[in-house]
């Protein structure tokens, strides 16, 4: 094939004249570079991390690094807002190290959100210790550490860094090993700070709270560095998430490359239905081109079936080349050495594009690359540019191109760039108020220190739930404090990740006498993706789930190859059990509360790949999942003269249009928050739409859906009022029949839900 | 979910903190007293009190002549004597200047700092007996009273212990740590851990180290009416719950038992390291001089072996012929070697048989010129390598390798030597 290499610019300036391109490309944007903004080292940096830094060509600060160090250096806990690629670590390795060099019984404490992040982090500060010449010691401290280090880590470990699980289950509950990093704790970092939201998030909360009950046991008060990509409320996140106040560092002197932005809509292929050419085909020709021009590239996709589609679909292009690895799948799931393998392979260049789910989003380090696509909006204004950050090398131009699926969401943004491009992104919520997480966590505080009559626990008032758990067997109460009795050891029973505690184990068993393990899924996803039948895609490579053994949670699987995969549907019924809140609106009644949940795989789907048509179904035999949890639900009346069906029909298009303006209020994941309606609601027998979080306990984004109810259908009506299809399409209410009505159904059901006359 | 239901009604408890309020550190606060102690001191227990509470002991002595399954006590002197005389620097020695404390915990869990040790049990020599003390935690809050009984930060001594050295003591240090503001220092103690010794002797002769089975196979002694280990955590609980120990008394002499055992499985232990008469089985005693091989003691691990050797069939002693062959081997003596390893191919279990076929092989071709033989040898080593699993199949394919390169080589210099004998 005909290839010839080529620079962004060039390859741009081609396509401002490529007629094909040129009909879907909306919107063309360029956004200048920045200069850098410097500030002089401080007067009291130590001369060795100077002259490290110089050995690596720095002479000055930028000038975000430079506010970072004066914050710690006056024991300010604080908060760094920082692009990608930014020189973010020596916002917290430079007063480490100062605070070493000073005194070097000082000890920190760094917490990356997984292991993989940790591992990077600690080559990259041994380099810089090792530009040092000074003896710090820095350990990684996590499920692969070697037992024969383990007591010297605890004990002269410098800098230790590690991730929340370990912490919560590894080192808080055998604190007493730790005495010499808890009795010297100076720092404690955290980075990547907006990840830790929703339920993981919530979580941590609480394991930071048990970290500083310890440390307070000890006599030590560390002060906390975050940094954090671009969200709209970092203080308040990192301040809930630490309990502890903290200054706000948003502004960064690092330099910024050009960037060009494109906005792609695919093409309306049958104009009545509004349907349009498949965004994944579209990135397939995209990526294609962009392979040709050899530029490295990432693909993100938004689930983990659209990257391995991907990865089959791009494999074409080096089929005839032998162990050609220049195009590979990245995504959780895979085992840890694959991807290790995959990030050295980005970084040396030898594979040129990686397609992935939001896994990449995170700090890993795989260098900088070229070229960002987008497939489908991944949900927040704070990912997007998290994403679109993965491109650009320094002062290089760097493409970053948002292909639009037919989502409502997604034909919402393509079309108005400037939500993306101009507004403040969103805001990460956690909730450590949930009680069933908070009780978790309580449990775990009262096994590693006792608590007294008149100890609190964080910011909570927890007397009464300590007599609770006391009643429970699992306390004793002396004269003067509440002790832990149990054989149990709490933490294992807790996951910080995942509502699910347990994950389905993936075994291949395509050659009987050689099973392997391929990856996990929790419970709850695996219910829809790794039910017998299913095909489960791995590197893209197709499985068949053979059996689904859950009892022991392990699929069993075999490799396939065959032309479609497969879609799984969710039955949900929902109880109210408490109404906690309520507002009367003009025609409906909006209220939040507590409710109790019960959701049953029914059957999947085939679709074809090529043509992602209906080729058969069959049923999913598996029992009920249920959970308690918050949910705010819109109550109204049957409008005269409807049937049921009718209602059936548009509430279920109601709800695929509000589902998808969610994420434009609120940061979550899509799977956090679900909308399900119910034509005769159990309580009240009445037509009604539930939001609820889909955790239990809640994690309280639809108590946040509550209060921007208005707004929410609002924009609602508009987009399915503006959309131009005629009778309603996937990208609005979802693809309707020919003579439905559907469109009008669900804007007359929108209207009674708002509070205001359109 | 009527576990998340009964949760989910405690949010109206949930109460958020109103201020901070500046606490001064309190001094120490002695706790007060359980309200079972009663009930306590009828099952038998005695409280005790000290500067930091209360706490509970239970004391028995024992005679010299006590005899605890087969053996008696005083055979813990003749085992120290025996060290005296023997001169040989053995990490489970003794020396008669020694304090020795043997010692053992119960434990309210396996691990973590929410475990507490609920029950120390001190057996020691005083005064022309052996004096067993036992200490029971009276409840969490008088944990620090009930350390400092222990006087385990005061004197110096020598914790012979089954498994204590990853158990029993780091969880006395996490404890101790835990009251680290109460409590003066916890001393570094020597510490001798009969688990360790108990895996080299019998290793390949008991099936499994627990203490009870060591005791019925090696001690003579059978415990009748003993509740298992497992359930002393529950018991405990129980007893602090309801306050009631009549149960927790069983762990007590649970704890006993394994207290009496320490001693006289010290006893046997150090009569089979030192005596020369065979005790125990050819497998316990090839074991011996294995590890007298690798405390390099090498005079004594030959004497060990070449005991076996003489004492038991060639079949039983097939382990002892392979280690002593390598001893021979080292000190050049390379035709009793070969004898040995050839003796010891009879019984001995693949991976070692491997071994020994190299070496075999190695002697042959190196030492004795003896082609032929080397090539049979090697042969031999490739089938073995053919026939077994017991590599995993990248270090097979990797032995294989050697294998073959052996092969050729003697191959090679087999055919060379029949060219210049035929010319």
């Amino acid at each position: 094939m005909f290839s010839k290499k080529r620079s962004i610019d060039e390859l741009l300036q081609e396509w401002r004249y490529d007629e094909e391109l040129k009909q879907s490309i909306v919107h063309w944007q360029t956004l200048e570079g920045r200069p850098a903004q410097y500030a002089p080292f401080p007067e009291q940096l130590h001369p060795s991390i100077e002259k490290a830094l110089q050995s690596r060509g720095i002479e000055q600060l930028y000038t975000h690094q430079r506010d970072a160090f004066d914050h710690a250096l006056n024991g300010q806990s604080f908060t760094a807002v920082t692009p990608t690629a930014s020189g973010k670590s020596y916002c917290y390795h430079l007063p480490v190290l100062q605070k070493v060099l000073e005194d070097s019984s000082s000890r920190a404490l760094y917490l990356f959100p997984t292991k993989a992040l940790a591992q990077d982090q600690k080559s990259d500060l041994n380099n810089l210790i090792e530009a040092m010449d000074e003896e710090i010691l820095s350990y990684t401290y996590d499920g692969d550490t070697a037992p024969a280090i383990r007591q010297k880590i605890r004990k002269a470990g410098h800098i230790v860094i590690t991730n929340p699980d370990m912490l919560h289950s590894g080192i808080l509950p055998h604190h007493t090993k730790w005495v010499s990093l808890f009795e010297n704790l100076k720092y404690i970092v955290i980075d990547e700070l907006h990840t830790y939201k929703g339920v993981f998030g919530s979580h941590v909360a609480h394991v930071i709270r048990r970290l500083k009950r310890i440390c307070a046991f000890y006599g030590s008060d560390p002060i906390f560095i975050c940094t954090s990509a671009t969200i709209k409320n970092p203080k308040e996140l990192a301040e809930k998430l630490t309990n502890t106040k903290h200054e706000l560092i948003s502004k960064s002197g690092a330099p910024v490359g050009k960037k060009t932005f494109i906005f792609y809509n695919p093409p309306i292929v049958h104009p009545t239905f509004g349907v349009r050419r498949s965004a994944i085909l579209e990135v397939r020709d995209l990526a294609t081109r962009l392979f040709e021009a050899g530029i490295q590239s990432i693909v993100f996709a938004k689930s983990r079936v659209r990257v391995e589609m991907l990865v089959t679909y791009l494999k074409g292009l080096t089929k005839n080349k032998i162990k050609d690895e220049s195009i590979r799948g990245y995504r959780g799931g895979y085992l840890p050495t694959e991807r290790r393998e995959i990030e050295k392979g980005l970084r040396d260049g030898e594979i040129q594009i990686v397609v992935s789910t939001n896994a990449l989003e995170l700090g890993v380090d795989i260098g900088q690359l070229q070229a960002c696509i987008m497939t489908g909006y991944p949900g927040n204004i704070a990912s997007a540019w998290q994403q679109a950050g993965r491109a650009g090398r320094r002062q290089d131009s760097a493409l970053i191109i948002y292909v639009a699926a037919s989502t409502a969401l997604d034909q919402y943004v393509v079309n108005n760039p400037m939500y993306l491009l101009g507004s403040s992104p969103e805001e990460a919520l956690i909730n450590p108020e949930n009680i069933l997480i908070l009780m978790d966590h309580l449990k775990c505080a009262a096994f590693e220190l006792p608590f007294s009559m008149t100890e609190t626990y964080g910011e909570f008032e927890v007397q009464e739930l300590l007599a609770y758990l006391e009643e429970e067997g699992i306390l004793v109460k002396t004269s003067s404090n509440w002790y832990w009795m149990s054989e149990r050891f709490p933490a294992h029973d807790i996951s910080l990740r995942s509502a699910a505690q347990e994950n389905v184990v993936i075994v291949d068993q395509t050659i009987p006498a050689a099973t392997k393990v391929i990856g996990e899924m929790d419970t709850y996803s695996a219910m829809t993706l790794l039910h017998e039948e299913a095909i489960y895609l791995h590197q893209g490579t197709q499985f068949q789930v053979e059996k689904l053994d859950w009892e022991e949670k392990k699929a069993y699987v075999r490799e396939v190859d065959v032309d479609y995969f497969t879609d799984a549907n969710l039955a949900v019924e929902l109880k109210v059990m408490s109404e906690d809140l309520t507002k009367p609106y003009k025609s409906c009644q909006v209220s939040y509360g507590d409710v109790s949940l019960l959701a049953i795989p029914t059957i999947f789907k085939k679709i074809k790949f090529s043509t992602h048509e209906n080729i058969g179904s069959g049923p999913i035999h598996l029992p009920p999942h249920e959970m308690h949890t918050n949910a705010t639900w819109l109550t109204f009346d049957l409008p005269e003269n409807w049937s049921e069906e009718m209602l059936t029909d548009s509430l279920t298009g109601v709800a695929y249009a509000m589902q998808s303006f969610v994420p434009l209020f609120i940061q979550c994941d899509r799977s956090d928050l679900s909308i399900v309606p119910q034509v005769k609601a159990v309580h009240n027998k009445k037509p009604t739409l539930f939001i609820y979080d889909s955790y239990p306990g809640g994690i309280g984004l639809s108590e946040k859906v509550y209060d921007i109810i208005d707004p929410l259908l609002r924009h609602t009506y508009n987009h399915v009022y503006s959309c131009p299809c005629q009778h309603g399409c996937p990208s609005c209410i979802g693809a309707q029949d020919l003579s439905s009505q559907g469109k009008e159904q669900v804007l007359k059901i929108l209207t009674i839900l708002m509070n205001e006359s359109m | 979910m009527s576990y998340e239901n009964k949760i989910l009604q405690m949010k109206k408890l949930l109460g958020k903190k109103k201020e901070v309020k500046e606490e001064t550190k309190p001094k120490y606060q002695k706790p007060s007293q359980p309200i079972y102690v009663k009930n306590w001191e009828d099952a038998g227990l005695t409280l005790i009190e000290n500067d930091f509470g209360v706490l509970f002991k239970r004391e028995v002595r024992y005679p010299l002549d006590f005899k605890h399954g087969k053996v008696y006590l005083r055979s813990f002197f003749h085992a120290v004597d025996m060290w005296h005389n023997s001169n040989i620097d053995h990490p489970f020695s003794i020396d008669s200047n020694e304090r020795v404390i043997f010692f053992d915990t119960e434990t309210t869990g396996l691990k973590g700092v929410g475990t507490y040790i609920f029950l120390i049990g001190l057996l020691e020599f005083c005064d022309k007996e052996f004096v067993l003390t036992q200490y029971v935690l009276a409840d969490p809050s008088n944990e620090a009273a009930f350390l400092f009984e222990s006087k385990f930060w005061k004197q110096q001594a020598t914790i012979v212990t089954y498994n204590g050295k990853s158990f029993d003591w780091p969880q006395l240090e996490t404890r101790w740590t835990m009251n680290q503001n109460v409590l003066p220092k916890l001393k570094q103690m020597r510490q001798i851990d009969l688990l360790h010794s108990t895996k080299r002797l019998w290793k390949n002769n008991l099936e499994r180290m627990k203490l009870t089975l060591v005791e019925e196979e090696k001690l003579g002694f059978k415990r009748i009416g003993d509740i298992p280990g497992h359930l002393a955590p529950i018991i405990y609980l129980d007893a602090v719950k309801s306050g009631n120990a009549q149960s927790l008394m069983k762990v007590l002499y649970h704890n006993e038992w394994d207290l009496l055992s320490l001693v006289t499985l010290y006893s046997i232990s150090t009569n089979l390291l030192l005596e020369d008469e065979i005790q125990d089985s050819a497998i316990t005693h090839t074991n011996i001089g294995k590890w007298y091989g690798d405390l390099k003691y090498e005079e004594k691990a030959q004497n060990v072996l070449y005991n076996v050797t003489d004492n038991f069939n060639d079949h039983e002693a097939g382990n002892a012929y392979f280690l002593l062959a390598f001893q021979q081997k080292r000190k050049s003596f390379y035709k009793e070697a070969a004898i040995s390893f050839e003796k010891s191919l009879l019984t001995i279990e693949p991976p070692q048989k491997l071994k020994a076929l190299e070496q075999l092989a190695m002697l042959y071709e190196h030492q004795f010129k003896d082609f032929q033989n080397a090539l049979e040898y090697t042969q031999k080593g490739l089938a073995l390598l053919e026939n077994h699993y017991f590599l995993k199949e990248q270090q097979k394919v990797k032995a294989k390798e050697k294998w073959y390169k052996r092969y050729n080589r003697i191959e090679k210099k087999l055919s060379t030597l029949l060219n210049v004998t035929v010319d």
